[in-house]
């Protein structure tokens, strides 16, 4: 073990003498989840139970959990603090203080930013991406329970730099029928857009209905605003004016929505009455934008809905395990395939009965097996879910994260200002980062492969080469192979910032032949720190 | 494993069509796969083979926020809808485009006017996608770009170069690789005269290679979870790292040509990325886009349409004297388009709205006869009076030209079958 890390006992003993908490019905909870689902999923024929994945060791487990929580690796005296804690409720412990970081906030704020933005209509509404983040952040951090926060993403009106809530509304730039399809998709996890143009067989609800739901929206209004010299806009509420809305200017807003007549567009079309197609609760005709912002997101939200608690779940236990109940996750509804319909359905419940208490969903699902065991690549559709961990790519900015955590802070600062082009104009080198390294939240994890770019940005690009040179006097690596004379410590201590673990034999004895076999020692070491820059690990969480 | 086979399974695994690619890889062993399993290639290659030797390539010019077909190639001068545009004589007798097109005038003799485009799509990211796909979006079908089927049908297996290069501005819906992995994803050129982003390695080319030697070392060595992903990975690195050691990837450097080319094609973005896309045409890329942005004239549409024209009119000119001069029209099919036309009145503040009802598109090469029109609007260019062509109509005549099979299927991710192109029929006369 490396001098490095025993220089982390210190603060090792000082995280141990922390009190763990009070034994939670969160334990419950994840212990009910793990029954359900070898009940419904785990049991064979024979009454036996499939062959399940083990429990994963320390360090998988706690690189997981730290990318999972706060989106980032574990720095190396996490790691050795979390290895030599001997008590046994270590993984709660750790977990109770990665929800307390401002990091979780800041992390889930950026996987949402991404599932609101991603389906943006229009470029422009990506400035109102960072007071998106920014406003998430700090709900998730307080704990806001999820319907306060989806209630106020429907009925949001303001700036949009200002008002983070306008996220929804603005990706779409106020359109009634692209909102009304995204509040759906993402609250919900109903795709009823698919009705939007016609019935379709397979799905019950019809194209009246999703009408229907956008007449909650026909009065919300995009202004644009030109203030201090950057261009912002403005939701607004339009409450007197045109009954009709002007073809081909969605978002100017009008008193009513009207369903058009697919024989004839040009003509005005059907009146429609606000409904929401759940449970069919309605608002008459005339009223304000706001009353039937607040009905409806008082309906959405209400326990009286399942897809409320059902979307939400889905999509945090598919990120944390690897697999949501239904797949792809935003796609719910009575018509759908569940693969475990009575876990999902008791976790529902749970996060109901909790209040939408989200920190205490990621407890109860952090706290199970099926989110502890081990990673295995993904499943034949023949064989069962749930039964392992699946690897997962990680999001731009877990990336982006963990590739300055393991070149220092110093290769950030050095990072390009230079601006990007088309979307990634705004936001910096991260946003930047994210335009080779992105993608969208929701699209099946499955389909997401690497890219070209993103191999040549890890192999060729300036910042990478600089933060690996052991020359530079600022480097990490410098410090490394001036201080550390023994080749496998300087090894271990490069696998711990790069894929925080210790190297295995063979790994090491790779290490030492490309040494040994090396003319120039820190050159050697910068070959070996950017070949695990460019691992296939570096970029997956197991 | 090798790139060259990852990439024919795919086609494969498609094509029969029952399952899922990733799902493929996994149920056949990863060592397998790496070991190398070559009857494989061979079974499903031969029918690809002779359509990839065939040699065609596509240009897409692509014309983002609708352009004006009133100030370009179906003017209405002396009709209230037509404005102050005048029209100009051009190379074919009889045929009269916009005034703003002086250069691409005396093309005529090589270009093919659709003038009844017809679509329902007035909505930029809904028609962009539907001009690039040949489908609407949809949420739950990732339909791929017009550029990844192509360079998924046609690309050279053995190609160090990407197939699908997109040049200029991103623009939000022109689509990506979607159900077809990222592999056919474009290969992204911001601006055309500078070198794309990353693609020198940081050192000399002997320590490169050690790198790459090196990480496939800790690779297998390495005893993690996630074997599928490194297979995948493994691959990956290697078409990398291929492309950037290729001496080919020169093609990307337009300070190579001489000033009076870089002239001739106009030095202006535009005008470099074309120049770009002829020399990476000539190098064997088999779809190149370049775009050109803010024909969303809502105001002051005619100042701003004469400007977009002086920028689209000697670039697109040059573009096809060039390819025909060098005898590589036939093989590259050249396509100029915008998502939607604009509206016949003119509002009051001197712009034009959208309008899917009734615009033009250009095609060049690629087999298509040149000289003619095809369609006609009404006097006001209200409404197509004369052979509507839908959007799948158009998409059914590019892949025609292409020597695509448009009807084959791809699988979505929920594993539906899905066509290149769901109906719509070519326009055969272009070819006669």
């Amino acid at each position: 073990m490396s001098r490095f890390l025993l220089s982390a006992l210190a603060l090792c003993s000082l995280l141990t003498g922390l009190a763990p908490a009070a034994e939670p019905g969160y334990r419950q909870a994840a212990a009910k989840v793990d029954a359900l689902l070898s009940e419904e999923v785990f049991q064979t024929s024979a009454g036996g139970t499939v062959e399940l994945a083990p429990l994963a060791g320390d360090e998988t487990f706690l690189r997981r959990v730290t990318l999972d929580l706060v989106g980032r690796p574990p720095s190396p005296a996490e790691i050795t603090a979390f290895a030599l804690d001997r008590s046994a409720n270590k993984r709660s412990a750790q977990v109770e203080r990665l929800l307390a970081q401002a990091g979780f906030g800041r992390n889930w704020a950026r996987y949402w930013r991404d599932v609101i933005f991603y389906r943006r209509s229009d470029e422009r509404a990506l400035i109102a991406a960072p007071g998106a983040e920014d406003y998430l952040t700090e709900r998730f951090n307080a704990n806001a329970p999820w319907d306060a926060i989806a209630r106020s993403f429907v009925t949001a009106v303001g700036d949009i730099r200002e008002q983070g809530r306008t996220a929804i509304i603005m990706a779409q730039m106020a359109d009634p029928n692209d909102v009304t399809a995204e509040m759906s998709r993402i609250l919900l996890g109903v795709q009823i857009q698919c009705a939007q143009c016609h019935d379709h067989p397979t799905d019950r609800w019809k194209r009246q209905q999703f009408h229907e739901l956008a007449a909650f929206f026909p009065r919300v209004q995009l202004r644009p605003k030109r203030g201090d010299g950057a261009l912002s806009f403005e939701i607004a509420s339009f409450d007197s004016g045109r009954a009709r809305r002007a073809p081909g200017m969605p978002g100017r807003g009008a008193l009513e929505h009207y369903m058009p007549d697919l024989n004839d567009p040009s003509s005005q079309g059907t009146l429609m009455t606000p409904s929401f197609f759940v449970t069919g609760e309605s608002i008459e005709l005339g009223k304000s934008d706001l009353e039937r912002r607040q009905s409806l997101a008082n309906w959405m939200t209400s326990p009286s809905n399942p897809w409320f608690a059902k979307a939400f779940v889905n999509r945090i236990w598919a990120e944390l395990v690897g697999e949501g109940f239904y797949e792809p996750v935003d796609d719910l509804g009575p018509d759908r395939k569940c693969s475990a319909p009575a876990t999902m359905d008791y976790l529902a419940e749970q996060f109901i009965a909790s209040k939408y208490d989200v920190k205490e969903l990621f407890r109860t699902i952090l706290a199970t097996q099926a989110y502890q065991r081990e990673s295995r690549p993904r499943r034949n559709p023949d064989q069962l879910p749930f039964t392992a961990n699946c690897p997962q790519p990680l999001r731009s900015d877990q990336i982006y994260d963990s590739l300055f955590a393991a070149l220092g802070a110093d290769a950030q600062a050095t990072a390009p200002q230079r601006r990007g082009a088309g979307p990634y104009r705004i936001g910096g080198p991260r946003a930047q980062f994210a335009g080779v390294f992105g993608y969208d939240p929701s699209d099946r994890r499955d389909e997401i492969s690497g890219s070209i770019p993103q191999a040549l940005l890890l192999m060729n690009s300036p910042q990478v080469n600089r933060g690996i040179n052991a020359r530079n006097r600022n480097s990490e690596l410098d410090r490394l192979v001036t201080q550390v004379s023994d080749d496998d410590e300087v090894a271990e201590e490069l696998y711990l910032r790069c894929l925080a673990r210790e190297p295995n034999e063979k790994e090491l004895a790779v290490c030492r032949d490309y040494v040994r076999g090396a003319g120039d020692r820190a050159a050697a070491f910068e070959d070996i720190f950017w070949a695990l820059i460019n691992s296939a690990e570096f970029l997956h969480r197991n | 494993m090798d790139f060259k086979f990852n990439r024919q399974m795919r086609v494969t695994i498609n094509r029969n069509g029952v399952i899922g690619r990733r799902d493929f890889l996994r149920g056949v062993s990863v060592a397998g796969l790496a070991a190398g399993a070559a009857h494989w290639t061979d079974a499903v290659g031969a029918r690809a083979d002779e359509l990839r030797s065939r040699g065609m390539s596509c240009i897409l010019l692509w014309m983002q926020g609708g352009p004006s077909q009133f100030e370009t190639f179906d003017p209405k001068p002396g009709h209230e809808n037509g404005g102050e545009t005048k029209a100009i004589a051009t190379a074919v007798p009889g045929l009269q485009f916009a005034d703003n097109l002086p250069h691409v005038a005396k093309t005529a003799g090589d270009l093919a006017v659709i003038r009844s485009m017809t679509t329902k799509e007035g909505n930029h990211p809904r028609a962009t996608f539907l001009l690039h796909t040949s489908y609407v979006p949809t949420a739950s079908v990732h339909h791929p770009t017009f550029g990844s089927v192509v360079s998924r049908e046609l690309g050279r297996l053995d190609a160090e170069l990407p197939s699908f290069v997109r040049i200029g501005p991103r623009f939000v819906s022109a689509g990506a690789g979607g159900l077809l992995g990222a592999d056919y994803n474009p290969f992204s050129v911001p601006s055309p005269d500078r070198l794309p982003d990353n693609v020198q390695p940081a050192t000399d080319t002997a320590r490169y290679q050690r790198r790459l030697g090196l990480l496939d070392n800790l690779e297998s060595a390495a005893s993690g979870a996630a074997a599928t992903e490194t297979a995948e990975h493994r691959g990956l690195y290697k078409k990398a790292s291929q492309m950037v050691l290729s001496p080919q990837m020169a093609a990307f450097d337009l300070s190579r040509e001489p000033e009076a080319m870089r002239e001739a094609y106009g030095k202006t973005n535009f005008g470099a990325g074309c120049l770009l896309a002829r020399r990476l045409v000539e190098a064997g890329v088999t779809f190149v886009e370049v775009g050109l942005g803010n024909w969303d004239t809502h105001q002051d549409n005619f100042t701003r349409v004469g400007a977009l024209s002086g920028e689209l009119d000697q670039p697109f000119a040059y573009l096809i004297n060039d390819l025909k001069s060098r005898g590589m029209l036939d093989k590259t099919l050249v396509i100029w388009m915008g998502e939607f036309g604009r509206t016949p009145r003119i509002n009051p503040r001197g712009g034009r709205d959208h309008y899917p009802r009734a615009f033009s598109a250009v095609l060049a090469g690629g087999g298509v006869r040149g000289g003619r029109v095809i369609g006609r609007t009404d006097a006001g260019g209200v409404d197509v009076e004369d052979r509507p062509v839908s959007a799948v109509d158009l998409f059914r005549t590019f892949y025609k030209s292409l020597g695509i099979d448009a009807d084959r299927e791809n699988m979505s991710a929920i594993g539906r079958p899905i066509k290149i192109v769901d109906g719509g029929q070519a326009v055969e006369e272009l070819f006669t």
